[in-house]
């Protein structure tokens, strides 16, 4: 159920499958919740099939309970399948580490150590030398527009300032896969845009994969490669949009594309039908 | 709470403190009160003078203080350092807590003075006792608070965590422990509290020294001034330990409160 966008000029040209395994790869995944007094199962995910390429931005777009976090909770081994399989690098999924960035919709940083000290902690606890860790930290620190802000303690940070520490924690240690979930869902209009501009900018310096969850289609259609609508619980893909707009995108330019308001509809449309 | 208003607190209870004091003094002065039974400031004032000279019963009135701050110290040290690391491991592992908790559950609201027999029986009438008593006053607390501290770290924080590399002894020593000095500082303050007053009951085991003893045994001989100054001592070194500890936790967690 792919769109395809054939009319429209700023086309990338849809490429040839690969002919190694995709990053991740969801096989028919169901998951099931027992809720723990009741005994009622509660079905979040279901025939969930699809894949994810080195170096694409993908989104899961769906709404609020389409099972769209449990995703990522699966790819983290935070939870495990009732059924299908899942693979990461082609290997069974195994809990995340630093080589698997993952950003939450709160920021979560530990309220005990200083700006600098929350964005090195999983080089320092892997023992990385500051020699390796201080100059990417620094470069992170200025990407992310905290400068000046290292030694100030996460309760003294706005909720936008939080976040971006925690992205560039994520980040340090140069994952290959960011996992984020509704990262930006918590910030005000103005903060979100030019954090969404700014994960653009580090994305396109990092060539990392990310797998981006959020209920918000213009953030999916001005960040993502690829989208994947969700189904309402139990969630399935519904629709894959390969976006039309190549890799450096402007927001208002995209406000003002025909395409965008086109493909704004026929999701939406997708999402009220269900 | 800002600058000026805790110098206005300050300033309202210091106020309250010597307008409470000052009726007092007056109803001592006025023999509105039988001085015997509640001798005014003046009088504890001059008992104080003539206690610092010669000592209550032998021994000398930094001698009672150090005493039972020792005793009380004692227990509550040993209850810190064997319940914390308890507590924790009981909120690490439902089994350990499974295992442990009825007990931890009967003792704790268990009123402690009905142990006082047991105790001199198995341990005598020394220290030992008086320590172990101000130890078992304290420790159920701990235990608990230590527990439900662990249990209350964020799921999506130590998921966080492990998404950054912390495994096994990592995050317990680099996240829940940071994550839960908070609340351990919360627990140790009431258990101090607790420690501290149940000094009185450790004292009556047969003493012959000790603010709480010094108390009972004034009583006996109707010294209403020296219960008074034995009351005032002990409020006020409980107030002042208290302060202590509030100081060290703001040294120590800056961060509580505002994650």
């Amino acid at each position: 159920m792919t769109i395809q966008m054939t009319a429209s000029p700023g086309l990338r040209p849809v490429q040839a499958a690969p002919l190694t395994e995709p990053l991740i790869v969801f096989e028919d995944v169901a998951k099931r919740f027992v809720e723990g007094r009741t005994g009622r199962v509660t079905t979040a995910l279901e025939h969930l099939t699809f894949s994810v390429r080195e170096g694409e931005f993908v989104c899961l777009l769906g709404p609020s309970g389409c099972g769209k976090s449990s995703v990522l909770d699966l790819l983290c081994d935070f939870e495990r399948p009732s059924e299908g399989h899942i693979r990461v690098e082609s290997a069974p999924v195994k809990a995340p580490g630093p080589d698997r960035g993952i950003v939450f919709q709160e920021a979560l940083l530990f309220p005990w150590l200083t700006v600098l000290d929350n964005i090195t902690f999983a080089p320092r606890l892997a023992g990385v030398p500051a020699a390796i860790y201080r100059p990417r930290a620094d470069r992170l620190i200025a990407l992310m527009g905290l400068a000046g802000f290292e030694s100030h303690a996460p309760y003294e940070l706005s909720g936008g300032m939080r976040q971006r520490a925690a992205i560039a924690r994520a980040w340090i240690s140069e994952p290959r896969m960011l996992m984020m979930d509704e990262p930006f869902g918590a910030l005000d209009a103005q903060t979100r845009l030019s954090m969404q501009e700014q994960l653009l900018v580090a994305r396109e310096a990092t060539s990392a994969t990310v797998l981006f969850v959020t209920h918000d289609i213009e953030e999916a259609l001005f960040l993502a490669d690829r989208i994947l609508v969700l189904t309402r619980r139990p969630g399935r893909v519904a629709r894959e949009i390969v976006v039309p707009f190549g890799r450096q995108r402007k927001y208002e330019a995209l406000l003002a594309d025909p395409i965008f308001t086109q493909i704004k509809r026929e999701v939406l449309k997708e999402l009220r039908s269900r | 709470m800002t600058q000026s208003s805790l110098s206005r607190r300050v300033f309202l209870g210091t106020v309250s403190v010597l307008l409470v004091i000052g009726i007092w003094e007056t109803a001592g002065r006025l023999s509105l009160v039988d001085a015997l039974l509640l001798p005014p400031p003046s009088e504890i004032l001059a008992t104080t003078r003539e206690l610092l000279q010669d000592g209550y019963r032998q021994t000398p009135l930094w001698a009672h203080l150090l005493l039972s701050l020792a005793r009380a110290l004692a227990g509550f040290g040993a209850a810190i350092v064997t319940g914390i690391p308890l507590g924790i491991a009981m909120g690490m592992s439902p089994v350990l807590s499974a295992l442990i908790d009825p007990f931890v559950q009967f003792l704790r609201p268990l009123p402690k003075l009905a142990l006082i027999p047991l105790v001199v029986l198995w341990f005598g009438i020394g220290e030992t006792s008086k320590v172990l008593l101000i130890y078992l006053s304290t420790v159920l607390t701990i235990i608990v608070g230590a527990a439900a501290a662990v249990e209350q770290v964020r799921r999506l924080q130590l998921r966080a965590a492990r998404a950054l590399g912390a495994r096994g002894f990592t995050m317990f020593r680099f996240v829940i422990l940071p994550a839960i000095l908070p609340d351990l500082f919360v627990t140790v303050r009431l258990a101090f509290g607790i420690g501290w007053t149940t000094l009185i009951a450790a004292e009556m085991i047969a003493s012959e020294a000790g603010l709480g003893w010094m108390v009972v045994n004034a009583g006996a001989y109707l010294r209403t001034d020296v219960v008074m100054l034995g009351i005032v001592l002990l409020g006020a070194t409980g107030y002042a330990l208290d302060l202590a500890l509030v100081g060290i936790q703001r040294w120590v967690t800056p961060w509580a409160g505002r994650g």
